[in-house]
């Protein structure tokens, strides 16, 4: 056997195998014998055909074919350890010519990841300002939802509530039919079809209104685009929106535990600041990420690439299925075709294959690790989130993948904490490192 | 009754195989043949020496036809032993 590499690229050696014909020989003799115990050849009982009329009954390109299954995966093994290669995934393997057999392999290596100086990353975080305006929108949307309705003799406008039984069609078939339907006028373009609204209002309470309507382009139905529908509507009453005052009563209303209005208000900017800045904090953690990415040279094979975009279509379908969809179905509804939404997730998939490769150089480089301890405070904390059936939970955490995965999300997070430790530290403390 | 006529099929069988390793090659030949015409026959088609000629009658086995039996008709073996070192491949010259 003759190996030899005729180039690397993109992390993936190209090999071409040469097979001697005595190591063939040897390769059809073994697959002769454990064939012949398989096939019955007829004046023959099985295993005791010779092999020469073996080989006429099976035929000499099938057998031959039989071998190669055989003689490949050998023949790729030894040709690695010639190299000293070490692949990272399965190659993909072709025969080049059979006389004489040449094979030709593709084998994807260990991404290379030279990271730049991540020290030098100087970044800060968002500053986060509440502002008192950002609280009287709370304290108003809060008002709208302690709002009572009270019915009222006048002309329906916008922000009111109606009761009304609808007639509709579409395309000449029912579309929506409901009688005493609750439908509250946000704004002119609410409705089962934008504009629906704005036909309402002026109407008085027992009158009745018929119109017709296009459904626009844009319309999430799209057998139903551009087509007419009829509307039938009969205004059974009409309701008004009265805000509560804001007092100290509205205050207790909204939480018992609030009994003044600056409780309220300062509870409402306490949880929007902690919101925010917990935004801002991601926010921040990426561009670090990106930073430090950037500045750093990665090879690859493409084969990773395509196994994460894999691992990503997988979920997104997981996701569906959640939610009790067939997935083809789904991909009928969106109009698209796998194809198309692996190449969507492309993107996607390079940037986190780069990202997590840097990260997990960066690891190497800090000597960041988490111990078992770690590992299982982690699962401990899982459990007690979890309501019931805690054990089985345990359980189920506790063997060796999930504990891989739990490692793996410790050390990516302290990898993270530390380089926006970094990016956030004076630059004459470069040596200062994170305990995480 | 001419030449070719005579070899009807090589009997390619376990039994027979053994016996091809001391240079004995089963037919089933034509019935009225002997075992002169038998072995020129041979010496013609595959080009060797012959150097005895073994002949049997097999009957025919009862076969069920439905709700009858059927007899499958008689045939006639014979085992051509060659001069020593002399081979056929069967494969490539059958009649």
């Amino acid at each position: 056997m003759k190996v030899t590499t005729e180039k690397t690229e993109n992390r993936q050696a190209f090999l071409k195998i040469e097979m001697e014909p005595a190591e063939i020989e040897a390769g059809t003799e073994t697959a002769y014998h454990r064939l012949v115990k398989k096939v019955e050849v007829p004046g023959f009982r099985r295993g005791k055909a010779p092999r020469a009329i073996f080989e006429r009954h099976f035929g000499k390109d099938r057998l031959f074919h039989e071998t190669l299954d055989d003689l490949i995966p050998d023949a790729y093994k030894k040709a690695i350890d010639d190299q000293k290669l070490e692949p990272i995934a399965q190659p993909q393997i072709e025969v080049e010519t059979e006389n004489p057999l040449v094979l030709k392999a593709i084998v994807p290596l260990k991404p290379i990841t030279t990271v730049g100086d991540y020290h030098t990353i100087e970044l800060k975080p968002r500053e986060v300002e509440i502002t008192e305006e950002m609280v009287d929108k709370v304290v108003d949307r809060l008002r709208h939802q302690h709002a009572t309705w009270e019915p009222v003799d006048r002309a329906v406008a916008i922000g009111d509530m109606v009761t009304i039984d609808l007639e509709s069609t579409a395309k000449g078939e029912a579309f929506i039919n409901r009688k005493g339907l609750e439908y509250q006028l946000l704004d002119e373009d609410t409705g089962p079809i934008p504009g629906f609204a704005g036909q309402l209002v002026g109407l008085k309470k027992g009158e009745e209104k018929e119109w017709t309507h296009k459904f626009p382009d844009d319309y999430f139905r799209k057998e139903l685009v551009g087509c007419d529908a009829t509307f039938k509507v009969k205004v059974n009453e009409i309701k008004q929106e009265i805000l509560p005052e804001v007092n100290d009563q509205f205050a207790a209303q909204v939480n018992a535990e609030f009994t003044t209005v600056a409780i309220l208000r300062q509870k409402a900017m306490e949880e929007m600041k902690e919101r925010a800045e917990h935004e801002a904090e991601h926010e921040f953690e990426d561009k670090v990420i990106e930073a430090a990415t950037a500045m750093s040279q990665i090879e690859y094979p493409p084969v990773i690439v395509e196994a994460e975009i894999d691992h990503l279509l997988e979920r997104n379908f997981r996701y569906i299925q959640q939610t009790g969809q067939d997935i083809e179905h789904y991909l009928q509804t969106i109009g698209k075709t796998v194809e198309q939404m692996r190449e969507e997730l492309r993107p996607a998939a390079l940037k986190r294959v780069a990202e997590s490769l840097v990260l997990g150089k960066i690891a190497e480089q800090e000597k960041i690790e988490a111990t078992p301890a770690e590992i299982d405070a982690e699962i401990e904390i899982a459990v007690n989130n979890s309501q019931e059936n805690k054990e089985a939970i345990r359980q189920a955490l506790n063997n060796e993948n999930n504990r891989e995965a739990i490692e793996n999300t410790l050390i990516t997070r302290k990898v993270i904490k530390c380089l926006t430790d970094l990016a956030q530290s004076p630059k004459e403390k470069k040596e200062d490192k994170s305990e995480g | 009754m001419q030449l070719y006529e005579i070899l009807r099929r090589p009997l390619v069988t376990e039994k027979n195989a053994t016996l091809q390793m001391g240079g004995k090659y089963a037919f089933e030949v034509d019935k009225r043949a002997n075992k002169m015409q038998i072995k020129e026959a041979v010496e013609t088609a595959f080009k060797v020496t012959v150097m005895g000629v073994n002949v049997m009658n097999m009957p025919g086995k009862s076969k069920r036809m439905g709700r009858g039996m059927a007899i499958t008709p008689n045939w006639k073996k014979a085992i051509v032993t060659l001069k020593s070192g002399d081979k056929i491949d069967l494969f490539e010259n059958v009649q």
